[in-house]
């Protein structure tokens, strides 16, 4: 949660960070790919998967409450919908995943764009308790909505394809594509504005930034790359039900976030792997894990804010350069 | 004569909401964040509830006060570890205070949910009642004893707490920081002490909410979740931060939506109010009765 200022001179440093951090993404994936080669029970690679799904909810909603400020509370809600549309696409018009799969990124994308809209002039509090009881709608529709949804008992997906070294590769050919396209756009002037309305909104419209245009583009953004990891994830375990946007999930990609480091594009990787995996690890001591991160989020926050990733980045700062913070 | 029913049964439930919007609405005044783990006050009293009576085989009306305290301490521990560095010694926060506020009451409310699902178990508990009576009917109006028992202690809890803002000093003194933090210390109050005082009476009305509620509920650790989601509808329709303004909101949402899930659906009767929560702040942020909220 460090902050830059805008300023021309600081500008530059963010570029020089931002490389430094979109590289050291670069060699963390450069490990994640050889990772079949060690992990082969098909569980383990499922484990996995399943964390670089809970990346890519985590690099999207970063976009939104790292990089934009806007701190949403619907990440899950949003994969939630992204599984739902493919879902119910090949449930009612028997469409083949090559349209459901972007049907559920455009869908999340504009419905990402409208909230966008909606809570486009409420801050702090205000727009987290909007985006929360959207996140809740969605999840009381669906679940209500038997005749169209099947309700709580889910829906069956088909799948791309059986392998699971397949199905890994997959997410995490996505996850490159998603690091490379927001550290194409953090570079960029778009980036630079999202910064901007993050640190002083007023101070940025004041400048001349269109606040309401890259606000609702980072949401519409930021829900489409969750809409497209649900989408995936339900394509992988091939049943989608409204669990996947319960609350609980968001708060579990609030924490890696949060553990992983906020505003950067490695720290909500690390965060979500190690969360993930720590979950994994910890369920053999009898549940406790959500008490771990809970407990973590808590300690970040009031201790550590710029997470593990900030911690690395602040120590390697401490050696190369002169005492500039 | 089902309206009649339905809307005493709906003020019932609206002076439960407003035991717990009261005390969201009080810390919104004062500090200007959304306590997310409120919802937890409410487990927590509603549990401590349940096994103080049933496990030490405490009489319900000495447990209902230990619940109370209960959730007055873990109120007032909150403020002490978490909430103070918002305000005191930290000038460079100012910027990303909601968020911390954010993320630190939401990881507040996980740890305690799953805390006590470890510790207690995730079977729902049925808490001990206060008052022995059957169902009965009341002219057109169908009541047990508990539900009436526990809406009279919620109103006389209520009106006590009112009276207290109104007119002793400690309430004045949440009323002057609640306006300005600054101007309120200048004048000489401990603006620290009043936000601790602000959290235990937030912590113990909810607590007494839940406890009061725990034999019609049997609460489970997540039992937290939609009274908490209701009294943000509250606070955002009367008003951030307004105490007259979010009981009125309280009131009005238990009426509104006993009428809705029998008239137009029980299934859909909890999106309600987040729907009416999405309208109110599209086009009155500042609530009915709040000041404005909304940036230009």
């Amino acid at each position: 949660m460090s902050r830059v200022t805008t300023t021309s001179d600081a500008g530059n440093l963010w570029v020089n960070r931002l490389r430094r951090d979109f590289r050291a993404s670069l060699a963390l994936l450069a490990l994640l790919s050889l990772a079949p080669l060690v992990v082969t029970t098909p569980y383990s690679l499922g484990i996995l998967i399943v964390s670089i799904y809970f990346a890519l909810l985590a690099l999207g909603w970063n976009l939104l409450a790292g990089f934009t400020g806007q701190f949403s509370l619907a990440p899950a809600a949003f994969a939630m919908l992204g599984a739902y549309t493919t879902a119910l696409l090949d449930y009612h018009l028997k469409a083949p995943l090559a349209v459901g799969i972007p049907a559920a990124i455009i869908g999340t994308a504009l419905l990402g764009w409208l909230l966008g809209k909606v809570v486009l002039r409420l801050k702090g509090p205000y727009l987290s308790l909007t985006t929360l009881s959207f996140a809740e709608i969605a999840r009381v529709v669906i679940g209500n909505s038997v005749e169209f949804t099947r309700g709580d008992q889910g829906l069956n997906v088909p799948t791309l394809f059986e392998s699971r070294v397949g199905y890994y590769y997959l997410f995490l050919a996505v996850l490159l594509s998603v690091l490379i396209v927001l550290y194409l756009l953090m570079k960029s002037r778009t980036g630079r504005f999202w910064l901007a309305i993050r640190d002083d909104a007023t101070g940025a419209a004041s400048r001349g930034i269109d606040v309401v245009r890259y606000k609702t583009l980072a949401f519409a953004l930021s829900c489409a790359i969750c809409g497209l990891a649900g989408s995936l994830y339900g394509t992988f375990s091939q049943l989608v039900s409204p669990e996947l946007g319960l609350l609980m999930q968001t708060g579990l990609v609030i924490s890696m976030v949060v553990i992983g480091g906020m505003g950067t594009l490695t720290g909500p990787v690390v965060g979500a792997l190690l969360v993930y995996l720590a979950s994994e690890w910890l369920r053999d001591f009898g549940n406790i894990q959500m008490i771990v991160f809970a407990a973590a989020v808590i300690l970040f926050a009031r201790f550590l804010r710029t997470g593990l990733w900030g911690l690395a980045g602040r120590r390697f700062r401490r050696q190369s350069a002169s005492g500039k913070t | 004569m089902l309206a009649v029913d339905l809307l005493v049964n709906g003020l019932i439930f609206g002076l439960f909401y407003a035991l717990m919007a009261v005390g969201l609405a009080m810390i919104f005044g004062v500090l200007k964040v959304v306590n997310f783990a409120h919802g937890e006050f409410y487990m927590i009293g509603s549990y401590a509830y349940v096994l103080i009576a049933l496990k030490l085989g405490i009489p319900p009306w000495l447990a209902l006060l230990l619940a109370a305290l209960t959730g007055g301490a873990l109120g007032w521990l909150v403020e002490r570890l978490l909430m103070r560095p918002l305000y005191v010694g930290h000038g460079d926060w100012s910027i990303a205070k909601d968020e911390y506020a954010v993320v630190v009451t939401f990881g507040l409310s996980l740890l305690l949910v799953n805390l006590v699902d470890k510790i207690v178990g995730p079977y729902p508990f049925r808490g001990p009642v206060l008052i022995e009576t059957a169902r009965f009917q009341l002219g057109p109006v169908m009541l047990n004893g508990q539900k009436l028992i526990a809406a009279g202690v919620s109103l006389g809890l209520l009106i006590g707490l009112a009276l207290f803002i109104k007119r002793s000093l400690w309430g004045r003194q949440i009323q002057a920081v609640a306006q300005n933090r600054l101007g309120a210390s200048l004048a000489g109050i401990d603006a620290t002490k009043t936000t601790s005082l602000v959290f235990v009476i937030s912590g113990m009305m909810a607590a007494l909410a839940g406890a009061l509620l725990a034999p019609l509920i049997n609460p489970g650790p997540d039992v937290g979740a939609f009274p908490a989601i209701k009294s943000y509808v509250i606070v955002v329709l009367g008003g951030m931060g307004s105490i007259w303004g979010g009981m009125a909101a309280a009131l009005i949402l238990g009426v509104c939506e006993s009428f809705f899930a029998v008239y137009v659906s029980y299934a859909y009767r909890d999106a309600f109010g987040l729907i009416l929560l999405i309208l109110v702040l599209l086009v009155r942020p500042q609530g009915m009765f709040g000041e404005k909220g909304r940036e230009v």
